[in-house]
């Protein structure tokens, strides 16, 4: 009689175990999923300013940043510390651009993490693996892994206090490390308020990156304005910008699934010209270039992103005109 | 594409990325060796993977293509033409082997490139050495006769000098070069910076990691800065 009872006592206890097990690891995933978009929120609205490394494949580069909000408007500046001299700025000051971009920043950004974000968790599972310290200041650390082979992993370190992110290590299909992003050294929103950030401008026109943003932002981005339409897309990547042909001939197209991007970019024979089938890759980048004849018309598709290369591969096969009579 | 040329060009690229099987790798070593230079022969098209793979990440792009002139130095060896094992193997041995020699001189190419970024500083330096002869041979016609073996013994024996150290490697390197590839380098390296720094633009606005897609072009931007 006795035995009986504490084999089931032994069963209920494991029951309740696995109760209490589940539960936790539920709420493991709630917190590392709220970490997430409390740094999405934080990454647009915090001045900050800092150096941060990147790293591929033994390279190293340091970069200065600078990223002040105030009066919701944005500057942004980023300084490479080795190498040739090299800035980029993109500011939303600009009345005609700073509607455009603003809205992309904003609007397009947090459209993704607001609607779609709920999405994400359809494509990724998100884990809390502990703290440690990063730049000087305390992080949590999230694992993000992908649910399929169609897109990498990260490992994201996040600011206990602010929410800022400030360690990325993208992570492929073997849980090998392709690149990685981290401060060394960063302040947040203090003494901020006396950077100047419209005069600092004038001496800095290397990249004019914040020109082809004016003319790229489209918020209200339809795959049906495009004539080009892939007939197949990793699931739980979303239109993210559109841009018709432009005078050079060329077409592009790009996605998002709220972490990975990639771009599309559909060229007419004349620009493309005699440009070899690409297969490359640059740390994390890969591009895909591929040649199709479609109506009769050459051209040249190329795939540009963080995703696998059989992903980029994939997709380059599947772009084709809406009224394709495709004769490859 | 037939299915083995796709399931080839699958293998390629993950031996590219360092994740090919050991099968996987014999197969495009067996490919590679077969040395043709047709365009979508798997020799070609690892030249060309590689191509852009140094194009996008700033390195100075391999010209040279020394895994020809490699194999036939080693076949032409006594030590492995009489070596038991592969004479066992017969010439399907011996091909393996030179493929992969083939193979690692693609690869060291691209390796030496890496690592002696003053490839390029060589070339130019040559390339004075041959003006500073031409500039010295010009003049020197409108010298009288007594100053000539001056100026000349001087280019003659620094050209020497030159003869002398590259004479031990002058069989072995019979390098061939590719024209294509020097044709549409330029054109490429312009196409990828330009939907690179695209690319990253919007990859600024759209992956929540901020400004750090601009963290990726600079080694791409640089190069277009050099040029």
């Amino acid at each position: 009689m006795l035995v009986k009872w504490l084999k089931k006592l032994k069963l209920a206890a494991l029951i309740a175990a696995v109760f209490v097990h589940g539960s936790l690891i539920a709420q493991q995933m709630d917190s590392a999923y709220d970490l997430m978009a409390r740094m999405a929120k934080a990454s647009k609205e915090l001045s900050y300013r800092g150096l941060f490394t990147y790293e591929f494949r033994g390279n190293l580069t340091s970069v200065k940043v600078v990223h002040i909000v105030r009066d919701g408007q944005t500057y942004e500046r980023i300084v490479h510390m080795d190498g040739p001299a090299r800035e980029v700025v993109r500011r939303s000051d600009d009345m005609d651009c700073m509607r455009a971009s603003d809205m992309l920043l904003r609007g397009s950004v947090l459209k993704i993490n607001d609607n779609n974000y709920s999405h994400l968790q359809d494509f990724y599972n998100f884990y809390t693996s502990g703290d440690t310290r990063i730049a000087g200041r305390d992080v949590s650390v999230v694992n993000v892994i992908p649910k399929d082979k169609y897109r990498y992993g990260y490992i994201i370190a996040i600011d206990k206090e602010t929410g800022l992110m400030l360690q990325s290590v993208l992570i492929n299909g073997q849980g090998k490390p392709m690149e990685r992003f981290q401060f060394v050294d960063i302040s947040i929103g203090v003494d901020l308020n006396n950077v100047a950030f419209t005069s600092e401008l004038s001496t800095s026109d290397d990249i004019d990156v914040d020109q082809s943003d004016c003319l790229e932002a489209n918020q209200q981005a339809q795959v049906s304005s495009s004539e080009w339409v892939p007939k197949w897309l990793p699931p739980g990547f979303v239109l993210s910008s559109y841009q018709p042909t432009d005078e050079s001939g060329q077409e592009s197209l790009m996605y998002t699934d709220g972490l990975a991007v990639f771009s599309v970019f559909i060229d007419s024979a004349e620009k493309s010209g005699d440009l070899p089938p690409v297969d490359a890759n640059l740390g994390a980048t890969v591009a895909v270039l591929t040649k199709g004849v479609f109506n009769n018309q050459r051209y040249a598709i190329c795939v540009v992103g963080e995703i696998p290369r059989s992903t980029a591969r994939e997709i380059a096969k599947a772009i084709s005109p809406l009224n394709a009579s495709s004769t490859p | 594409m037939s299915d083995h040329e796709e399931r080839l060009a699958e293998s390629l690229s993950a031996l590219m990325d360092g994740e090919s099987t050991e099968l996987e790798t014999h197969r495009i070593l067996k490919e590679v060796g077969s040395n043709s230079s047709a365009p979508d022969s798997a020799r070609s098209k690892w030249q060309r993977y590689h191509m852009a793979s140094s194009v996008m990440s700033g390195d100075p792009v391999a010209k040279l293509d020394v895994s020809a002139a490699i194999s036939a130095a080693i076949d032409a060896e006594d030590s492995h033409r009489i070596n038991p094992l592969q004479q066992f193997a017969g010439a399907a041995g011996r091909f393996a082997i030179a493929a992969s020699v083939a193979m690692v001189a693609i690869l060291g190419v691209q390796q030496f490139n890496d690592v002696v970024p003053s490839n390029s500083d060589a070339v130019e330096f040559a390339q004075v050495a041959v003006d500073t002869a031409q500039q010295n041979n010009g003049p020197a016609i409108q010298f009288p006769s007594g100053f000539q073996p001056n100026i000349q013994a001087r280019t003659v024996s620094a050209g020497g000098n030159n003869k002398v150290s590259q004479q031990p490697l002058a069989p072995l390197i019979q390098a061939r070069q590719t024209v294509n590839q020097q044709h549409s380098e330029q054109e490429l390296r312009a196409y990828l910076n330009d939907i690179m720094l695209k690319h990253s633009s919007h990859a600024a606005l759209n992956s929540n990691q901020g400004m750090l897609p601009f963290a990726r072009v600079t080694k791409i931007d640089d190069r277009s800065g050099d040029e």
